[in-house]
């Protein structure tokens, strides 16, 4: 029993203990702020910032990114862009606590390093795209959304997950 | 696997029975509570307490005095028909008939804290009317005029002159409603002014609307 | 009474810094339940690890009945939350896209920012392909725009889809979800053990 736990430095909380603390604070936000959290927004910021910084007239020309600049403020100062910050140091100080920082590439030991992190890219991109469309991701959209019963976050997530398992069997050299 | 760990499985288990059921017993709570109307608005002690105090009405010497003074601070509010504000009306005043009272455009008028707002009618009737709702919805700086139009009438442009053995106070007083009705365009036979009729000058309002502060959100 | 900001109770200067706060406690509790570990996140679809089914329905069942309680008291007002807009094709689509990057790549935004944190290699490549996404998306947003666009519902909630009373909702929700847990226990001791 030992060596295992020693071996195994993956010892997390019980999932109902984080779920419960995780609702517990989504109430909390709404009750502050009358929103739901978000993380997708926060790159979204990111994006239009630099564009908009690295050709201005391409930036206002174009119909999506012109929706987010308004004059004289820039897009960063948004509330999502501060609550992704609040989310890093919260993650690096987690980490910290459980011995869990380090630079590594966590894959199945079937795969290599290299076809993980193309695959990785090639998620991200895919993810990015999903988001744009569907304007949210699963915290934003799928778990605020569903803390408010709103249709539009259920729908979201059954097609997130239902699409999941339906291409699972393709990816599944990658995970197990 | 030991015994105790096997042991410790079957606690967790029953544990974990019992937080299910603890969550479904509060999601059924939920439904079976009792549900009650909301009460909104204000708390009737102040409720009474507004409703008999003398300081919620307005004569109409003071309304008058406002009116030639050119205060900016105040606007009046005629609660009648449409028809009854075209026959006439105070002038200066704005026309939110009782029935449309509480619409959204009559809110922003009502619902502000930058003007008084006077209301009035043929006599006190509706315009108590509508002082009640609106101070039962909280709004704030709401007088009536006491008398309405009748009063108005009575006292501004066709005032009494009193007889010989009334006090000075009733005197003046008598003067200051003769020149207030002229100025509100009654003209005197004793008195020939200038022939043209002395437009009072229509006061702008620009009422600023108490915005509500709608949540943002979005991912 | 009610959401505070919006109400004006506290001041509006106050969002930012309750935001870093939000965010802190959110990573937090994140990473404190693993889920800056792609293999973990990714076993749900394979059955050797549900932690994300727990995490995200005990979230979501504890946070509508705590509004609903919390409305009920008249501390919140329900009616001024925001509610995520519906828009039926685009939420369909997306999801389906989205659904096919998290097998692909492990990650979803919120979780890759964790893994960033705590230094996988993964999550920040994860990362950078979500800007990248993102940057692709923006540019061919006139080829896209109808289907951004189109059959915009509103900010309509299950009650005004289902026409039933938000409290009954929430019980059946709650009983799928107690379901669900039990649902996954059994399938993870059927499912051959995955060491990760």
């Amino acid at each position: 029993m030992e060596k295992y736990k020693q071996k195994n430095r993956h010892v997390y909380w019980n999932p109902y203990f984080g779920g419960f603390l995780l609702g517990l604070l989504i109430i909390f936000t709404f009750y502050m702020t009358g929103r739901g959290l978000g993380a997708s927004g926060a790159l979204k910021s990111g994006v239009v910032t630099v564009v908009h910084t690295i050709a201005p007239e391409h930036a206002e020309n174009n119909l999506y990114y012109s929706k987010f600049i308004k004059e004289g403020e820039s897009p960063m100062n948004n509330w999502l862009v501060f609550e992704a910050l609040g989310v890093l140091l919260g993650a690096f100080l987690s980490g910290a606590f459980n011995n869990r920082l380090g630079f590594r590439v966590q894959h199945s030991p079937n795969i290599t390093s290299r076809r993980r992190l193309i695959f990785a890219l090639s998620g991200g991109v895919l993810f990015g795209i999903g988001a744009q469309i569907a304007r949210g991701c699963t915290s934003g959209a799928a778990l605020s959304g569903m803390a408010v019963l709103s249709t539009g976050g259920f729908i979201t997530m059954l097609s997130i997950f239902g699409t999941g398992y339906l291409v699972s069997y393709f990816f599944r050299k990658n995970w197990i | 696997m030991s015994k105790s760990y096997k042991l410790k499985k079957v606690i967790v288990k029953t544990e974990y029975k019992f937080l299910a059921i603890i969550l479904v017993l509060l999601a059924a709570g939920l439904v079976l509570l009792p549900k009650y109307e909301k009460h909104e608005g204000i708390n009737p002690e102040i409720l009474l307490g507004n409703a008999v105090s003398s300081e919620r009405y307005i004569s109409t010497d003071e309304l008058a005095e406002k009116i030639i003074n050119q205060d900016p601070s105040f606007l009046l509010i005629d609660v009648r028909d449409e028809e009854s504000y075209a026959k006439y009306s105070i002038p200066n005043s704005i026309n939110i008939p009782l029935a449309k009272l509480l619409e959204e455009d009559s809110e922003s008028y009502l619902n502000q804290d930058e003007f008084d707002v006077v209301l009035y009618s043929n006599d006190n009737f509706y315009a108590n009317q509508a002082w009640l709702l609106c101070n039962r919805l909280e709004f704030k700086n709401i007088r009536v005029l006491n008398g309405g139009v009748n009063a108005w009438y009575s006292t501004i442009i066709n005032p009494t002159k009193p007889t010989e053995n009334q006090a000075v106070v009733d005197f003046d007083l008598y003067t200051f409603r003769k020149a207030a009705s002229m100025y509100f365009g009654v003209s005197y036979l004793d008195q020939v002014t200038s022939p043209t009729k002395k437009k009072t000058p229509k006061k702008v309002v620009t009422v600023k609307k108490k915005k509500k502060k709608v949540a943002e959100g979005g991912c | 009474m009610g959401p505070l900001i919006p109400n004006g109770i506290i001041p509006e200067d106050w969002n930012y810094i309750i935001a870093i706060f939000i965010g802190f406690a959110f990573g937090y509790i994140l990473e404190a339940s693993g889920f800056s570990s792609s293999r973990k996140l990714a076993g749900v679809f394979y059955g050797y690890d549900f932690a994300v089914l727990k995490v995200f329905f005990t979230s979501a069942v504890v946070a509508v009945i705590g509004l609903y309680y919390m409305d009920y008291l008249n501390w919140v007002d329900i009616s001024r939350l925001y509610v995520h807009p519906t828009y039926l094709w685009a939420a369909i689509l997306g999801g389906m896209v989205m659904g096919v990057g998290f097998l692909a790549g492990g990650f979803c935004p919120g979780t890759s920012l964790c893994a960033v944190a705590i230094g996988k290699v993964d999550g920040i490549v994860f990362t950078i392909g979500l800007v990248i996404g993102i940057f692709i998306f923006s540019e061919s947003f006139s080829a896209l725009e109808p289907l951004f666009e189109r059959s915009n519902l509103g900010h309509i909630t299950l009650v005004d889809s289902f026409n039933l009373s938000p409290y009954l909702i929430v019980l059946v929700f709650t009983i799928i979800a107690v379901v669900a847990f039990y649902f996954s226990d059994w399938v993870r001791t059927k499912v051959k053990k995955v060491f990760y």
